[in-house]
Parts: structure tokens; sequence; C-alpha cells
């Protein structure tokens, strides 16, 4: 039985330093070498990301400080995403890393919104929720635990800068004992029976490793395409000077073949175009995102994608991560948060030995299963509700829908239930921001719900949105937040 | 807001009245009115009667107080199953309510364990589970509620008398507001236009007619197969065992705070221990041996004397392909049967009903058809993988097995299994990683406890829990048994116990046996 002692991981991405990191401290104990084939960003990366909360905890398990963190990637918090235009000029909505209301009984406050809707008044989630208010004001403090339920209701992603958090984790991970190869691969030396061997760079070296990890998508292997369902295929970013006042939520306004984005950082404004090239040309698309930020500076288109994944993200001795396993426009803020879950998921099916093949089996089994998820989230901003007009958007709503999205959706269409099955990243209250967001109102609601429901009213509900109203006004200013945390002195960092 | 939904319920067994208590005590009488047919002719199955912990919540929701209910249906406590002779002769295993130790850094504990098995250590898995302890001693407490106390780290469920419990049940929905007719159905009317029920017909002539029809008539399904011919996926080449012969008896003392499940030469034998008597029955495969055969065998492996002749029941494992089928859901032996090896026949009848309440709308989808569809569909998906993944737990009990002194058991350990399964096994026996989901039945220790007991071993462990330090793991791990050793011996007897908290009140009905 020979042992995996060796990983070579294949990228320079963000993904391929969290994965070295993360792989190096959890097999520490069994002196497990870990080398990263440093291929660079790459240019199929754009100038910043936004992130999902569970970032938070990657950081804490591999000993990144947030002061120092945020002080080095020029990162803000992230409170929201706001989506706009998506069911037509005018829209809008939020979907916020928070709860909604707090429970009435056993009935979740979604759903006495829901009843509101049926019964056809106007009400919506964001005055009911602390994250989505402060954002709304453009103010933040971290949640905290204490006798008032509402300051542990929310939680928080962040608005990075891309270069600068890569520079951050290759620091961070050859701090920690990580071997960097830099160069780029010319050819890759497999066995008989298809295993990898090593890569042999450009430069002529040649790199040995019992596993491999890809980020950058080594070799073609069977995909799941999805562009019938999201046809977006090209990204394009520029940078804008940064705004007086940044809000913590992350803004997506949708156009005519696809949507923009902007992220506010500490020392710019990032923003972006999501875009289909079967509807609009590069230029043309350039051209949107010059109108949106006529301050822009920079404007490239940056990558290049075909929605889909790979049916196997685990074959022999290779793991794909990150956009080599996963193709999906950003809407949901998820790509690292997949990412991770690939690491995490890796972690507790690191092989035995060199052999064996069942743990890549239950990994593509559990991976597939989040990713779909993740690909049937962004699909329900395009699809559930209200519909945006125009002949890209038309498109977007021919196919018929993944299976799982179209129960989901059928099921909260006929009484206002939302399933949320195994390996779903996106939770019960997640789907409800959603689906409250772009207005798809079930036909009515569950029996019992109705019951739970009966003797309450709107008006009993004023003290609640009057107390976030005047808890959200009681926090600082986000961009002041910000500034105070990077001065903090760090602690335990070099 | 829809007037009062009309439910008629079939049959007046455990699902029938578990069915009718929910419906009444949960949506209440504005939002539907019940009424319950059986017949005071037709015996009940009275399926199980042992239950699984999640009973607990049930009860809780519908407003049950746990200590009468007990004292009224002659219940003792139950912290998990013995299964004895499984993967070989002599073998004895628990199927506990409850965890092995605890996750350490994020790992399972068994890693931990099987660690330390690599390096010497001859301590068994069940010393560090409290239920199993506890069960060996026979001794019983309520669990703590504080999380850090080694009493929290188990669960109860009940042992009692299913004809009983029915009857509680009765009392309680007619309380409630339950009709009750007594009368044998002699025919079902279907509506012309589409084939929903519209009525159906008693013997004395008269016709009652329903909204929704809840078919808790038994193997039979009266009107989910009779009337509607919905069909039926059997899953016999995987659960052979087709009858049962079931027998009470005299109680020997002391009274276990566990089931029983005995593998036999043709299937096996359950023993469940009452407050007045011993449940028992023996669940065979009649191609494996003759009913004949199987009463004197089980007549010969009671533990007092037989208070009853052995009763014989048919049955085919298996799941109806709908369970709601128009206005009709099919709930308890209607909706499916999976041998009560793991007492999940009650529940099962319990993730129906919550199910059903729980998607249940307030407004009809039209006057003709009000149930929408997609509620429908959504509901009999849900129903499915509840059963499945039951099913798949199930036949792990039988293939993994080593014994080659029976017919039966060398078709079980041969036979080809599931692909859900077999991928479940074979990463276990590789590294003693358990397949988890997020719903449906059985959770991590389960699992463990089955592969364990059924001799399948890992060859490996997640190398995560080499990390810890070795001298640092024996202590920990020699703690958490002297805190479950201790804890236990503190414990009250199971029997002692009984008779303090819910002692046996005779029902004013005696109801006869099931």
């Amino acid at each position: 039985m020979s042992r995996v002692d060796r990983v070579v991981i294949v990228g320079g991405d963000a993904v391929a330093w969290l994965a070295g990191i993360s792989l190096h401290r959890a097999f520490r104990h069994r002196g497990l070498d870990v080398a990263v084939v440093d291929t660079g960003r790459g240019k199929n990366t754009t100038n910043a990301r936004w992130t999902l909360p569970s970032l938070r905890g990657m950081h804490s398990l591999i000993g990144v400080q947030e002061p120092e963190f945020l002080r080095r990637t020029g990162a803000t918090f992230k409170l929201a995403s706001e989506h706009i235009g998506w069911q037509g000029d005018g829209s809008r909505f939020l979907h916020a890393h928070g709860d909604i209301g707090t429970a009435i009984g056993a009935a979740p406050f979604y759903k006495f919104l829901l009843r509101e809707q049926i019964a056809g008044r106007r009400t919506g989630p964001e005055p009911y929720s602390l994250a989505a208010e402060a954002a709304r004001l453009g103010r933040f403090a971290r949640p905290m635990t204490g006798a008032d339920e509402l300051t542990s209701s929310f939680t928080y992603g962040f608005h990075i800068d891309e270069a600068a958090y890569v520079e951050y984790l290759r620091e961070h991970a050859i701090r920690a004992g990580i071997r960097s190869v830099a160069g780029a691969v010319a050819s890759i030396d497999a066995s008989e029976t298809g295993r990898i061997r090593s890569v042999r760079l450009e430069s002529g070296d040649a790199i040995e490793g019992d596993l491999f990890v890809d980020c950058v998508g080594l070799s073609e292997t069977e995909r799941d395409d999805w562009s019938a369902w999201l046809p977006c295929d090209r990204m394009a970013c520029a940078s804008a000077p940064p705004l007086a006042n940044p809000p913590p939520l992350t803004q997506t306004t949708a156009s005519e073949a696809g949507w923009t984005w902007r992220v506010p950082l500490t020392a710019a404004t990032a923003v972006g175009h999501v875009y289909c090239s079967a509807f609009v040309d590069d230029d043309a698309a350039l051209a949107k995102l010059a109108s949106v930020a006529p301050e822009a500076r920079d404007l490239r288109v940056v990558a290049r994608f075909h929605s889909g994944r790979r049916r196997r993200f685990w074959e022999r001795n290779c793991v794909a991560l990150g956009q080599a396993a996963l193709e999906l426009e950003p809407l949901a803020g998820a790509d690292l948060h997949f990412a991770q879950l690939g690491i995490a998921t890796l972690i507790e099916l690191f092989p035995l030995d060199g052999q064996s093949t069942v743990e890549g089996v239950e990994y593509n089994r559990v991976m597939a299963e989040h990713a779909d998820s993740l690909r049937d989230f962004t699909i329900a901003h395009y699809r559930a509700g209200a519909a945006r007009p125009g002949e890209f958007w038309n498109t977007t709503r021919v196919a018929p829908l993944p299976e799982n999205l179209a129960h989901k959706l059928d099921l909260f269409g006929a009484n206002g239930r939302i399933d949320v099955r195994d390996h779903e990243s996106f939770e019960e209250v997640d789907w409800a921001w959603l689906l409250l967001g772009v207005r798809d109102m079930p036909s009515t609601l569950e029996m019992q719900m109705t019951s739970l429901l009966e003797s309450v009213t709107a008006e009993q509900m004023e003290p609640l949105r009057t107390h976030i109203e005047r808890l959200a006004g009681s926090m600082p200013r986000h961009l002041e937040y910000v500034r105070h945390q990077v001065s903090a002195p760090g602690r335990g960092t070099s | 807001m829809r007037p009062p939904l009309n439910i008629v319920i079939v049959g007046g067994g455990t699902a029938g009245w578990m069915t009718a208590a929910a419906f009444a005590s949960v949506l209440g009488q504005q939002k539907c009115r019940i009424r319950l047919i059986e017949s005071s002719e037709i015996g009940i199955v009275g399926v199980g009667e042992a239950t699984l912990p999640h009973i607990r919540f049930f009860n809780k929701r519908i407003g049950i107080d746990e200590r009468e209910l007990m004292a009224r249906t002659q219940a003792t406590f139950k912290l998990g199953i013995e299964f004895v002779d499984w993967a070989r002769l002599g073998d004895s295993y628990f199927h506990p309510f409850g965890a092995y130790g605890s996750r350490m850094a994020g790992v399972p504990f068994h890693n931990y364990w099987l660690r330390q098995q690599q390096a010497g250590d001859t301590t068994l898995l069940e010393d560090y589970s409290l239920p199993i302890v506890a069960s060996r001693m026979n001794k019983f407490a309520l669990p703590s509620e504080d999380p850090a106390a080694v009493l929290s780290t188990f669960g109860y469920a009940f042992q009692f008398d299913a004809s009983l419990y029915a009857a509680y049940l009765r009392g309680f929905s007619e309380q409630r507001g339950v009709q009750r007719t007594d009368g044998k159905i002699v025919d079902v009317k279907l509506r012309g236009t589409d084939g929903w029920i519209e009525s159906v017909k008693l013997e004395d002539g008269s016709m009652i007619t329903g909204d929704l029809f809840i078919d808790c008539s038994g193997f039979r399904g009266l009107l989910i197969e009779q009337a509607l011919k919905t069909g039926y996926d059997e899953w016999t080449k995987w659960l052979p065992c087709d009858r049962a012969a079931a027998v009470p008896c005299e109680n020997a003392s002391p009274l276990t705070p566990y089931t029983r499940a005995t593998a036999r030469e043709a299937g096996w034998q359950w023993r469940i221990p009452l407050q007045h008597r011993t449940g028992n029955g023996y669940v065979y495969s009649s191609g494996f041996i003759s009913d004949d055969e199987v009463a004197s065998k089980l007549l010969s492996r009671l533990d007092g004397k037989a208070l009853a002749d052995p009763r014989f029941l048919r049955f085919t494992a298996g799941r109806r392909r709908k369970t709601w089928n128009r206005n009709c859901v099919a709930i308890g032996l209607a909706g499916g049967f999976l041998e009560p090896l793991e007492s999940t026949s009650i529940h099962l009848i319990q993730v129906a009903i919550t199910t059903l309440i729980d998607y249940l709308t307030d407004t009809p989808a039209s006057a003709e058809a009000p149930f929408d569809p997609r509620t429908v569909d959504a509901f009999n998906r849900w129903i499915e993988m509840e059963y499945d993944r039951v099913r798949d737990f199930l036949i792990l009990h039988y293939h993994a097995t080593e014994r080659d002194d029976a017919p039966i058991w060398n078709y079980c350990r041969t036979m080809d299994i599931p692909d859900s399964l077999k991928h479940k096994m074979e990463l276990f026996r590789h590294r003693a990683r358990v397949v988890t989901y997020k719903d449906g039945l059985f959770l991590e220790p389960s699992w463990l406890a089955v592969y364990f007991g059924q001799r399948v071993i890992p060859q490996g462990y997640d190398p995560l829990a080499d990390a810890a330090d070795g001298a640092a793991l024996a202590r920990k791990m020699q703690q958490v048994r002297e805190q479950i050793q201790t804890a236990a011996v503190r414990m009250t007897g199971h029997e002692d116990f009984l008779r303090s908290y819910c002692p046996a009140i005779k029902p004013a009905m005696t109801g006869a046996r099931a």
C-alpha cells in the first residue's frame, strides 16, 4: 500500500493557495509535502470578488487574522447583494446574509410576509432584517451574541481586491512552509493506468507527486453543459474611484445581455459585466460597462467561460478545484465557497493510499450535489418570479428547469414551502430572500401556517421594524468601521 | 380560506388513530372535519410495538402527555435494540439511541477508537455509548437537557401495546371532535370524470363522502390499491421475509429497556417487553420455512408461558408507487411495508402524517381538483426518499453476515444489493466513513452500530485522527468510559423507574389483543 505523501497543486489563484495552506495544516502531523506549481493568477481573473460568509470559517481555520486581511486586501464587508432590474427596469431586491424577522411561534417570519403579499398587501423582507437595514443605511458592525437576539441575526462576507488577496495568501502559504515553484506546465507524465506521476514545467523541471490538485483545468474530461440555462460566457471588468460612502453590499444590475456588478473596496470601486457573446460583442459590452461606470479605467475583457461543471472532479489521482471544476457566473458570490467545499471534502476523504478509488466516487457524488445546487440557485435568479423582458432574457427562460430546481419552485408555487435537501449551500432563508425578492408568489399557503398566523397582524410587527431601524442606525458608517478595523494592531502576524 | 376539509380515514388501527389524533390536534375543527370508519369485526394488525425516539416529537406536537400515554399502554422504555446472532451465531450487538463518544477536532469518535484498536487497545466501541452500557445493566434515567452532561448523550423511545395505543388515541381524538363510524366498507365510488374517490359505501347502505380519503386499511389498501390501482414496488429480492407469527407471553424479570431481535433459521424473532407481558414474533420467509415449523419454534423460544395462539400475518416488502394518489393518501401498511426489524413502522406512519399536515394548503387549487398536483408530487417524493433510506439500512442487516448455516443467510449474504448501499458499505469498509444525509432516518451512530455489529470491519480510518497526541487520547478515552460507567451505575433499575414514573393503568375498554 503506497501512502500519499506528496501533493502537487497546480495553479496560482486564491483557490490554489487556500488548498495548499489547508492541506498542509490538516496533515502536518504526517509530514505531508505540499508543493504549489505557481502558474500565476492567470488572465481569466477579475479584479475583485465578493464572497459568502463561509470564507470567515476558512480564514479562522488557516489562521488568517481579519484586521490584517482587511488591510492587505483593501476589503470591505458585505451584508447583502442588491439585484437591480432583474424583474424589469425599476425593480430591485436584496438578498441579505441574515434572518428575516424572528420566528412567529412555529412559523418562520417569511410565511407572514407571504401571507401579506398573497392578500395583496405590499410588504417585503428588508424592513424586518437588521442586515438589510444596515446595508441600506451604509452602516456596519459585526454580529454580537448578547441579550438582543437581533444583533446575532446576521453574518457577513467580504469584497476583496483579488490581486492583493492572492498575493496575501501566497505569502501566508510560503510562511507556512509550502514549497512554491513558479512556472507554466508544459506536459504531464502519466503512468499506463493514467495516473499522473509528475508535471513537467516549461523550465524542464519535473514536479513529482502522489496526488495532484488541478486549479487550472489540466485535462479535458466530460462536462455537464449548463449554457442552456446560463448562457453568459464572458466577463469584463474595470476599476473606478472609491465611493465616498461605500455600502456594505454588492450590486448587480441587469443589462441587455447579462448583468453588471459594482463591488466597493476601500481604495477603488470594482465594476464588471457578465454577458452573453451571442447577443453582445466585446466592444459593446465594454461600452456598456463604461456607461454604467463613466469614471472607470482599465476596462478589459477578462474571462471567456462556458457554464458547466466537470462530471468527475476527482479522476484517478487528480482532483479539480475551483474554476477547473466549475464554471459558473459569480452572481451568487459562491466561487470561493465551492472551492472551500472541495478542499474540506478532499481533506475529509484524503486518500488512505495511492490505489483506492472509493474516495473519488464519494467525493464526486457529494461535490456534484453541491455544484448543482449552486447552479440551481443561480438559475433561479433568471427563472423564478417576475421576468425581465428582452431577447437575451427570453432565451434564458426556454430550457426546462433542472429537475431539483423545478421541484423546489413547484412546491413553493403550490404552498409557499421551501424544501432544502442534502448538500445545498443556500438555506431556507436564502431562498426566501430570493423568492420574495423576485416576487415568486405562491398561490396559497400551508394550512398549518395560516392557522399559526391567524391572529398575527402587520401592526404587531411594527415594534420589530422600528427596533431594527434603531439598531441599524446606531451602527458606525461602514467605511469608518473598516478603517477602525485596519488600524487596530494585528495579532500574531509577522 | 377553504371551508373545513372533509377528511375520511378508513381503518382504525395505529395508523388510523395516529392520523386522526394529529389532524384533530394540529389543524383543529376549523380546518378539518374528520371521520374515521372502522369495523369492530375486523381486527387490527397493531404494527410495531416498539418505537423510535422521534415519536416523542410527534407526541409533543399533538399534545400527548408522555407519562399518561405510557401508563395507559403498559409501556416500557426503550434505549435501543439488541441484535443477537446476526453476523455470526453467538454475536450480540446494540443499536443504541445515542452517539458513541463525541467528535474531537471535527473527527467522528469511532476513528480514534479504531486508531487505538490498531495500537492494541481492547476496549469495545459499546463502552463509549451510555445507552448500551445502561441497557446491559437494565437501567434507565431520563436524559439531561445540559449538552455538557454525559446524560445528554442518548434518547429514548417506548415499547407499548399497540392496541392500547390505538385505543388511547381514539379517546384523545374523539375528545377533539373526531367522529367515529363503526361499519364495514363494501364499495368505493369513484368520480366518472377523473377517478377521484367520491364516497365509500358501508354495509348498512350509508354513503360517506369526503374531500380527502386517508387509507389506513392495512396491507390490502382498500382505497389506494383495490379502488385506485396505484401499484406497488416490491423489494422482496432484498428483503425476502413475507410472513410473521406473533404471540404474547408472560414476562420474565427483569424488564429490559430494549427490544431484542434474534436472527433465526429463516428470518428473525422479536422480543418486546411490556409492563404486563412480552410481545414476541417470528418474521420469516415462507420460501425457507413452513408456518407450522415457525409456530413450534416460536413457542419453544419464549421467556414465559404463551398467552395466546400464534397469529399469522402476510406481507410483501415494498412501497406503494404513489403514497398520495388523486384524493387518497395511504398511511401505514396501506402505503408500504418494511419489516419491523428497526421499529420503523410507526415512524413511517408518523412521517407520512406530519408531512401531509405540513404540505396541505389553505385554499383548494380548484373546485374539481382541490389538491395541487405540485404538492402531491412533492409529498410523494419525500415519502419515497424516507422509505428508500430505511430500506437500505434494513438490507444491510441481512446482507452483511457471515452466517452460512441456513439457506436464507446464504441467499442474503450473496444477493445483489442496491448500488446506493454497495457504495456506502465500500466506503465504510475502506476507511470507516459513514455516508450521512440531512433528511431521512438513521444518522451516523445507527450506521456505525450496524456496520460494526454486522462485522463490516474497516481496513482504515480517517487519517485526521492521527493528529491527536496518543497519550492524551488514551486518557481522554478512558475518561469517557469512566463517565459512562459511573452514569450508568447511578441510573435507576428500569423496572423501578417504571413503577414510580408510569405504572400501568388498566384501560376502561380492554381492547382485543392485536
